[in-house]
């Protein structure tokens, strides 16, 4: 098949999902324009890579031709078969609720009776390939006409310099505007404005990342790394309670993330029952806090003649608790799997995973089964109870996001201060090669240990706080999709990199949130992102310098490949 | 004239195959020697035994008056013992400093905690550590290389880089599995030299094992051979090459080929 009817069938398949959740019927009657242009972007975004293999203008225009004509065929074929269909009565809504004739009309420019009557003119399909292949075209021209030029222009070092701080300054400028947006009395044309709050806020949070990866190492990053620091640092002042409680869940994942990144980026094992200790960082905060809510604490602390009416332990007295039982646990997990490798070891700690999740729910009398630990106090700092927050500037979920944030750093900073000592080279060695690594004088067991205790340490921290944040916890919380969730925001992000976890965890727990504007397409939506994005950069986004290094020489055995198969 | 190594009696099974049989063996400080034998002869195998991948079914293996029998590898390491390998095990996608770096952990000293708050002893060991991975790599002939991906090197380079990360843990004895094996005359040339370089300037005990005879015969002064598990001379080269049953290992002995050439006339009669 060439390679230019290939594009235009992605660009087909890609268009019909949006036809599928209803887009054009959302857009109305600008929806044929409007999608369009959205094709022609694609195509342009496809095109581009055309014009690097062989450089003629007209050799991509006919590309452009043939790809949106593609495209605009069978779009209206598509159109044609729904029209048809629904104009006679043929009921497809109950397989795809959003192919009514509202929605088909508005991708053809008709009034949604046309359809229901089925009498649309034959012009209105024959406008649509129209539409599309002047997409194609439109994506063509502007690879062969501006592509060039402005690539000479753009490379130029004063614009080189230029668009860097550009890129530096859009967090500082996007910050100005999620703030400005919570202010009073502000209005946002007829829409979501939390949403869109919630929306510019991730995308502050991630494109400070990129910035500080373009500033220059030395005084410049230092200088930039503060500002970007205390930017962030005033979003939970700034903040709602709701854009606060999406953060604070952000970055107890990301706080996962790191913890799970030592495991499975650093020292190569694969863990899948990562949430077993996240849950006992989180049950055992919520014993100490509310034993009152477990028969068994309760029944044996009035034994011992304490009052279970009120927490054990305050939060912070309560961490190196939650720590060190989510450290114990790593250790015991490690222990029997030291030995195992790649598949074996990823399907014995899911069963650990699931494990402790069955124990919170059958182990009734200690953790309540089902019903869960209720009343687990919020954390305080040094005497002032969170509720003297909520009265000032700080909600209580802004509370929970700060304290996620500065959780995060810190685990950041540790975790990439081992990355950088022997330790950290250990783990690579021993992902690289276990049997040379040991050779080579590193202790197996310890390392390995030492990789699943930190972890899970890190894990219990996150558990704690997400046990504050819930206030209450069921076993359901801790379930086999939180390992996934946490595993996948690695890959996502790149794995071995903590700013790539940072987007990971944005990109994952954040934008599902942002998403719930498209309601019971959230999902598919969201894995069509992923798909794409794994398409686009499958190293992750930002990923580690090591995993970086690795592509560009694949790359280049793939070029050498090609160059083989041309000359035979 | 120590004894650095000793092997007595070493036998390896593998179910029914026995890869190394009752070897004997010992190796004097300070000395260049060779294993050498036809393909599957057991001398890897033998390696392995020696750097603790595999144990030995029986027989003692003595190291500057230890037994090293038992001793997990990374042990044998720190006892004075380091290796590479006959297909490369580099860390690939570690750049070349790094894998020096890692043949260095466990002369390394400061802890975790350490590293963590990056205290000044710990940045000071890292710094010298640091130091003596670019000596290594000099010494092997990589100076200026540090920063490349180790799998980026090319061939030869990497087999170099081999060398230096193995001096890493500063070994008393180098097992060295092949090391010319796939070079040019060129590259040969280079590591022979390299070879009397370690034991001359660093002092370094080596034992390798070697297919390319030119390689083994100019740079040893003590030649094993073993054949089917067997050791079956020991020797100065000279004596060694010229042993009937070393010629009857690499050729087969010379009744076989007569019985075959008979039975060839016989099938075409």
């Amino acid at each position: 098949m060439p390679k230019t009817i290939r594009t235009g069938l992605i660009a087909f398949a890609f268009l019909s999902y949006l036809i599928f959740i209803g887009v054009p019927g959302r857009i109305g009657e600008n929806a044929l324009p409007i999608l369009a242009v959205v094709a022609g972007l694609f195509f342009w975004l496809n095109l581009r890579r055309e014009v690097g293999r062989k450089g003629d203008s007209v050799h991509v225009l006919r590309a452009g031709l043939q790809a949106g004509a593609t495209a605009g065929l069978l779009i209206a074929m598509e159109s044609g078969l729904f029209a048809t269909l629904l104009g006679n009565g043929v009921s497809i809504q109950p397989v795809f609720d959003k192919i009514v004739p509202q929605n088909i009309a508005a991708l053809l420019g008709v009034r949604p009776g046309a359809i229901a009557q089925a009498q649309v003119p034959l012009l209105r399909y024959l406008l649509q390939v129209v539409y599309f292949t002047g997409s194609g075209l439109l994506g063509a021209l502007a690879v062969a006409a501006v592509g060039a030029s402005l690539r000479t222009y753009f490379s130029r070092p004063a614009m080189v310099s230029a668009g860097r701080w550009l890129v530096i300054a859009l967090p500082f400028v996007l910050l100005a505007i999620v703030i400005y947006l919570g202010l009073p009395n502000v209005k946002l044309f007829s829409t979501n404005r939390g949403t869109v709050r919630l929306l510019l806020t991730l995308v502050t949070t991630g494109s400070g990342l990129f910035a500080l990866r373009l500033t220059r190492p030395g005084r410049e990053r230092m200088a930039v790394a503060t500002l970007l620091g205390l930017g962030v640092l005033s979003m939970p002042f700034a903040l709602d309670q709701f854009q606060n409680s999406v953060m604070g869940i952000v970055f107890i994942y990301v706080m996962m993330g790191l913890g799970l990144n030592i495991v499975v980026g650093y020292a190569g094992l694969l863990d899948l029952g990562y949430v077993a200790f996240f849950a006992i960082g989180a049950y055992t905060y919520a014993f100490v806090s509310a034993p009152f809510s477990s028969p068994f604490i309760r029944s044996l602390l009035l034994d011992l003649g304490v009052s279970a009416d009120s927490p054990l332990l305050g939060y912070w007295m309560a961490l190196p608790l939650a720590m060190i039982t989510a450290t114990i646990g790593g250790i015991l997990l490690g222990i029997p799997v030291l030995r195992l490798r790649g598949d074996y070891l990823a399907i014995v700690t899911l069963g650990f995973g699931e494990i402790i999740r069955l124990f919170m729910l059958n182990l009734g009398e200690l953790t309540n089964g089902p019903r869960g630990i209720l009343q687990i106090s919020q954390p305080g700092l040094f005497g002032l109870a969170p509720d003297a927050f909520s009265s000032g500037q700080l909600s209580s979920q802004g509370w929970i996001f700060l304290l996620a944030l500065l959780s995060s750093a810190l685990i950041a900073f540790i975790a990439i201060r081992l990355n950088d000592s022997r330790l950290g080279r250990a783990w690579i060695a021993m992902q690289e090669d276990e049997d040379v690594a040991q050779a080579t004088g590193v202790h197996l067991v310890r390392t390995k240990l030492l990789a699943f205790a930190i972890g899970a340490t890190f894990a219990g921290l996150a558990g704690q706080l997400y046990a504050a944040r819930q206030i209450n916890i069921f076993p359901e919380n801790f379930s086999l999709f939180v390992s996934i969730d946490a595993l996948a925001l690695i890959i996502v992000g790149g794995i071995g990199s903590a700013p790539g976890i940072v987007l990971g965890a944005l990109a994952l727990k954040g934008l599902p949130e942002v998403l719930r504007g498209v309601d019971e397409y959230r999902i598919v939506t969201f894995a069509a992102l992923l798909v794409i994005m794994m398409i686009v950069r499958p190293a992750g986004i930002l990923p580690s310098a090591r995993r970086r290094f690795e592509r560009d020489s694949s790359d280049l055995d793939d070029g050498e490949d090609e160059i083989v198969v041309n000359s035979g | 004239m120590t004894t650095l190594l000793a092997v007595q009696g070493v036998t390896k099974m593998f179910g029914g195959l026995t890869a190394v049989d009752n070897v004997d063996l010992e190796i004097v400080e300070r000395s260049i020697t060779s294993l050498i034998g036809p393909n599957g002869a057991g001398k890897t195998t033998l390696f392995n035994c020696l750097t603790g991948l595999h144990r030995p079914d029986t027989g003692e293996i003595v190291f500057a008056g230890r037994s090293l029998v038992g001793l997990r590898s990374d042990e044998i390491t720190a006892r004075g013992i380091a290796r590479t390998y006959q297909n490369i095990r580099l860390f690939g996608r570690m750049t070349a400093l790094e894998n020096v770096l890692v043949g260095q952990h466990l002369r390394l000293r400061a802890s975790h905690w350490a590293a963590v708050l990056r205290t000044a002893r710990q940045q000071a060991e890292e710094r010298a550590a640091r130091e003596i991975g670019r000596a290594l790599l000099d010494f092997v002939g990589l100076g200026g290389q540090e920063e490349i991906i180790s799998t980026n090197l090319p061939y030869g380079e990497q087999r170099l880089l081999e060398v230096a990360r193995a001096l890493g843990s500063r070994p008393r004895l180098l097992l060295l599995d092949e090391p010319a094996a796939g070079m040019n005359p060129r590259e040969t040339e280079r590591m022979m030299e390299l070879v009397h370089r370690l034991r001359n300037e660093r002092g370094v005990t080596v034992f390798l094992i070697e297919h390319n005879m030119k390689v083994v015969m100019s740079i040893s002064e003590e030649v094993t051979v073993l054949d089917y598990g067997k050791k079956i001379a020991a020797g100065a080269p000279e004596a060694v090459r010229s042993n009937p049953r070393v010629i009857e290992a690499y050729l087969g002995p010379e009744v076989d080929q007569d019985l075959r050439i008979d039975r060839e006339m016989q099938d075409i009669t």
